[in-house]
């Protein structure tokens, strides 16, 4: 669906985007996370036609983006800070999208209304909260039937239970129309929980990119315990990180969990648990690689 | 359902519309008051005996007059840039500009579809106001109504080339405080880069102190070009003694300046558009969006205000000592290079939002410019453009002028080619003249006038600071230089033909006035006498009158009246005042059937002359004692009768000092004395009024 093919960007001499390479497939929930300043925002305003690359392609479909008003027709796109026009209420906000999207469903719309029942349709939005002016903008954006919804930072400022619904909504578009979401935050944890395929970015590139089931298999929390010392490990085990508590070993491994888990119980340790990671775990120690500066706040 | 032109989306319409609306009610609320409201209120009560009736004024000329008076240009420079800032906001604020850019829609159609808005509240007003004055005039029973739709096609035009100049403004700033600037400056641009000139040439060049004197409004700033060249014409004649309306000429002008406009302000919508087509919406918030316009802006802010800035400064320095040529040149070419560095990265400071810009390729570059600046001062400096040195051709001179005590105009072909070859020779010595000021600084002087009118409108504006030629400090070869314009203009037969007009020798005197002083010394005061010869007819008045002219201009001949010099005014002050009479003379002369060439409103006045037609013109003449044959027939006549009524400037104020009149004469000790008196004979009486009021 998403093809970025070595985009580069430039603001003056600060490079924001450095030859990155970015694939999201069809049908995908693909959380693009990184740090501040990674330029995740950067390639989500390329991906909606904000601006344009100074080198490399945005495909949607194929196609360009960058004044293309007829891919832009099939995807909707979520900002961290939402626009609405000064003056305008929920129901000519939905008014102007029916005119700008072309599969814009009233019916839906309505229909997705009556979950959020807290929202006035005849208050100016701009005088909404912000969590409430969020609500408003997914039901537009769901309401305008797209094939493809961009988010950045998606459910900030909104409660638990209202970001559940929200992703109740999105995931059912997800399994009935095949939409494909491409979602930015740093709720890694959230993340977790929605996406299927993940893109950690870091100083203007993809670190990694793949699905959240092949990341959590490619790194490996083991703790082992050994009588005496810890024996040496085998050259093919690569071990990012190495904390020792006591006899109790903590090591983060990279690679196979359980080619590792297999060459560390043959050194017969007194005690060996393999844990899975999460996403937010594979963050920092993959970014702790670039030298990432939250390594050394947290060890 | 979406549009399907991409050069137009009608819910992007409706939005802006939804926002600009209320700007466009505000605009047709006043353009309904000042048209068809004040209209009918002015016209409410006539009744064919009102005064404009009387005149013989009909509904039409009114109508005219109405509608030649309305703003065009004044009011729609403002209208646009608020209507086109509020619907092109989106690009001054990263989110709005950032969310827009992400609905499914072209730039092209945001910006044409923009454009469309902003034309449709801009123009509606105007076209609602002119429907209803055209009911209104139409009730009124006025004909010419077609001159409220050729107002109406002069609004709409400037603001269509208003609206293209305000996109093209915000199209090149990513803030939109400074679009606003840029579209005042844009709009105003040539005429501050005239006065910029001017200003500077009239500081530093010689002949050139009265250059801003020539600023004409050209095609460049329309706000001011188009009043002048395109609007309802109408001018209704009135009689010599203004009761009858004998002549009403109306029309529409300035059609072509329209359509040049109208060409223009699509050319600059096609050049904004791609702008905006290749506008990079990180710029949002940058002070300049463009590329291109960032050296151009610097460059330019630098050169011109540094320029000025210079020249002021070697001004301020000439006042304040005696400077050479050159060192007034100094001192502007160092001055304004110095300034203009300091500017150049001062608006690199405000472009790239840091005060980190000192490196060596922006010092470069300032280098670069501040040759530039170097080169147009020293060019200046040089003459190389031949300012200084111009002197017009004969067959391109309508007319020449000088003004020194007084004006005189020049239309007759040899008179013109006399005047250009003194002031051709004139110039030839400029390098002695123009450093008169530090050569002689203790001579006086003053500062005389030439001006040409040239055949193409243009008009070419020379002064010169000149010294006494009496002066014994002055050399052979200044007085060689400045003599023959004296010798020139003190010719008694130009002095008769500009002086006291083209009809000094086919006139009547109308009337004739001699003051003589009437002392009352009872009450320390004096008054004027006048003998009007109220028992003598008409006829034998002008006869009388005519003959004080004819010796008046024996006088003329003899070289003792309408004398001009460089002498300033405190030159020989007590001699002359011992000639100069206080005795004021005053005449009118006439010719019913000659229009009155005046020299001095063609000279100053030249945007109206020829438009008033003179046929009489008072002439005011300062005597002398050595004007015999004027006082003689002045005598003879019977305007005084005793020797003792002359009275000079001298003998006027020895005789009137203590008269009460001269604050200097007051003696303060003599009215503490009075007071003290006053207070003593009435112990009782407090204080003083004066004192009273004061406490």
């Amino acid at each position: 669906m998403i093809q970025v093919n070595n985009v580069t960007k430039k603001f003056g001499d600060f490079i924001a985007l450095d030859d990155l390479n970015m694939h999201v497939e069809k049908g995908a929930i693909y959380g693009l996370v990184g740090p501040n300043g990674a330029g995740k925002s950067t390639i989500i305003r390329h991906l909606c036609g904000v601006y344009k690359q100074d080198a490399g392609q945005v495909l949607i479909d194929g196609q360009p983006v960058y004044e293309n008003q007829a891919i832009k027709s099939r995807y909707a796109v979520i900002p961290d800070d939402i626009f609405f026009f000064t003056q305008a209420n929920t129901l000519d906000m939905m008014k102007f999208y029916k005119n700008m999207y072309p599969n814009f469903d009233e019916a839906l719309f309505k229909k997705i209304m009556d979950c959020f029942p807290a929202i006035n349709p005849k208050k100016m939005v701009r005088s909404l909260s912000k969590g409430m002016q969020k609500q408003v903008a997914f039901m537009l954006s769901i309401a305008a039937r797209p094939e493809l919804m961009i988010l950045d930072e998606p459910v900030d400022g909104l409660d638990p239970v209202m970001r559940r619904q929200i992703w109740s909504l999105i995931m059912s578009d997800v399994a009935e129309n095949g939409l494909t979401v491409l979602v930015s935050s740093h709720n890694l944890r959230e993340l977790e929980d929605v996406c299927d395929h993940v893109g950690i970015m870091n100083n203007g590139k993809i670190l990694i990119e793949r699905s959240l089931d092949e990341l959590q298999t490619s790194i490996t929390k083991i703790q082992i315990a050994f009588e005496g010392e810890m024996p040496k490990l085998p050259d093919d085990i690569t071990v990012l990180k190495k904390i020792t508590n006591g006899r109790v070993h903590t090591l983060i491994v990279k690679g196979e969990p359980r080619a590792a888990e297999q060459a560390i119980g043959q050194m017969n340790p007194l005690l060996m648990d393999v844990l899975p990671l999460t996403l937010e775990e594979i963050f920092i120690y993959e970014l702790g690689g670039e030298n990432y500066a939250v390594k050394d706040i947290i060890f | 359902m979406q549009s399907k032109t991409s050069f137009f989306n009608m819910a992007l319409f409706k939005k802006n519309i939804s926002r600009t609306w209320i700007a466009g009610l505000l605009y047709f609320v006043l353009l309904l008051l000042m048209l068809p409201v004040y209209f009918v209120i002015s016209t409410a009560n006539i009744n064919g005996d009102d005064w404009y009736s009387r005149l013989g004024y009909t509904m039409e000329m009114r109508l005219f007059e109405h509608m030649s008076t309305m703003p065009t240009t004044f009011i729609t420079i403002i209208i646009s840039i608020i209507v086109t800032g509020i619907t092109f906001w989106y690009l001054f604020n990263r989110r709005d500009s950032y969310m827009m850019h992400s609905f499914p829609v072209t730039r092209r159609s945001l910006f044409f579809t923009g454009i469309l808005s902003s034309l449709t509240v801009s123009l509606v007003p105007v076209i609602l106001a002119s429907v209803i004055m055209t009911i209104a005039a139409a009730a009124r029973g006025c004909d010419g109504l077609s001159c409220i739709w050729y107002w109406a096609l002069v609004v709409a035009v400037s603001t269509l080339l208003f609206t293209a100049v305000a996109i093209f403004s915000l199209m090149i700033s990513g803030q939109i405080v400074t679009g606003i600037i840029f579209y005042f400056i844009f709009n105003f641009l040539y005429l501050m880069m005239d006065i910029a000139f001017r200003l500077t040439a009239s500081i530093l060049m010689w002949g050139l102190s009265e250059a801003m004197n020539g600023i004409q409004y050209r095609i460049w700033t329309p706000v001011l070009y188009i009043p002048n060249n395109a609007k309802v014409f109408s001018d209704v004649v009135m009689d010599d003694n203004y009761e009858r309306v004998i002549e009403f000429k109306h029309s529409f002008t300035g059609g072509h300046v329209l359509a040049i406009y109208a060409a223009a302000a699509l050319v600059i919508i096609i050049v904004s558009y791609q702008l905006y087509r290749f506008k990079k919406l990180e710029t949002v918030l940058d002070f300049i969006a463009v590329p291109f316009m960032k050296p151009v802006f610097s460059v330019g802010m630098s050169f011109f205000i540094s320029m000025v800035a210079g020249a002021f400064i070697s001004g301020m320095v000439e006042a304040l000592t005696s400077l050479t040529y050159d060192m007034k040149y100094g001192i502007a070419i160092v001055s304004a290079l110095i300034l203009g560095a300091i500017i150049y990265f001062a608006t690199q400071m405000l472009i790239e939002k840091t005060l980190r810009v000192f490196c060596a390729k922006k010092a470069f570059a300032c280098a670069v410019y501040s040759l530039a600046a170097l080169g147009v001062l020293l060019c200046m400096r040089l003459d190389v453009l031949g300012i200084e040195n111009r002197v017009p051709a004969l067959k391109d001179i309508q007319w020449a002028g000088i003004d020194n005590n007084y004006t005189m105009v020049f239309t007759d072909e040899m008179d013109i080619e006399a005047f250009r070859q003194i002031h051709q020779n004139f110039l030839t010595d400029k390098k002695e003249l123009r450093n008169i000021n530090y050569n002689y600084p203790d001579v006086d002087g003053k500062t005389f006038s030439i001006r040409y009118k040239l055949k193409n409108g243009k008009i070419v504006i020379r002064s010169y600071p000149v010294i006494n030629t009496e002066a014994s400090v002055v050399t052979p070869e200044y007085l060689a230089a400045t003599q023959p314009i004296l010798d020139f203009v003190n010719n008694p037969g130009r002095i008769k033909e500009h002086i006291i007009g083209n009809i000094w020798n086919d006139c009547e005197i109308k009337t004739m006035d001699f003051a003589t002083l009437v002392d009352v010394p009872e009450n320390n005061d004096y008054y004027f006498e006048y003998n009007e010869f109220d028992e003598l007819s008409t006829k034998e008045k002008k006869a009388k009158y005519k003959r004080v002219y004819e010796a008046f201009l024996k006088d003329i001949e003899a070289g003792k009246v309408f004398q001009q010099d460089f002498a300033g005014y405190d030159y020989k002050y007590d001699e002359n005042n011992k000639v100069r009479l206080y005795n004021s003379f005053d005449f009118i002369v006439r010719n019913p059937d000659v229009v009155y060439f005046s020299d001095s409103e063609t000279f100053y006045d030249n945007a109206y002359s020829g438009q008033t037609i003179m046929h009489e013109q008072s002439i005011y003449a300062e005597l002398t004692v050595d004007c015999t044959n004027t006082l003689k027939a002045l005598k003879d006549e019977g305007f005084y009768t005793d020797e003792d009524d002359i009275i000079t400037y001298d003998e006027f104020s020895k005789k009137y000092e203590n008269y009460g009149y001269d604050s200097e004469a007051i003696d303060p000790e003599a009215i503490d004395a009075e007071r003290a008196e006053y207070i003593f004979e009435d112990p009782d009486g407090d204080l003083d009024p004066l004192e009273a009021i004061m406490n």
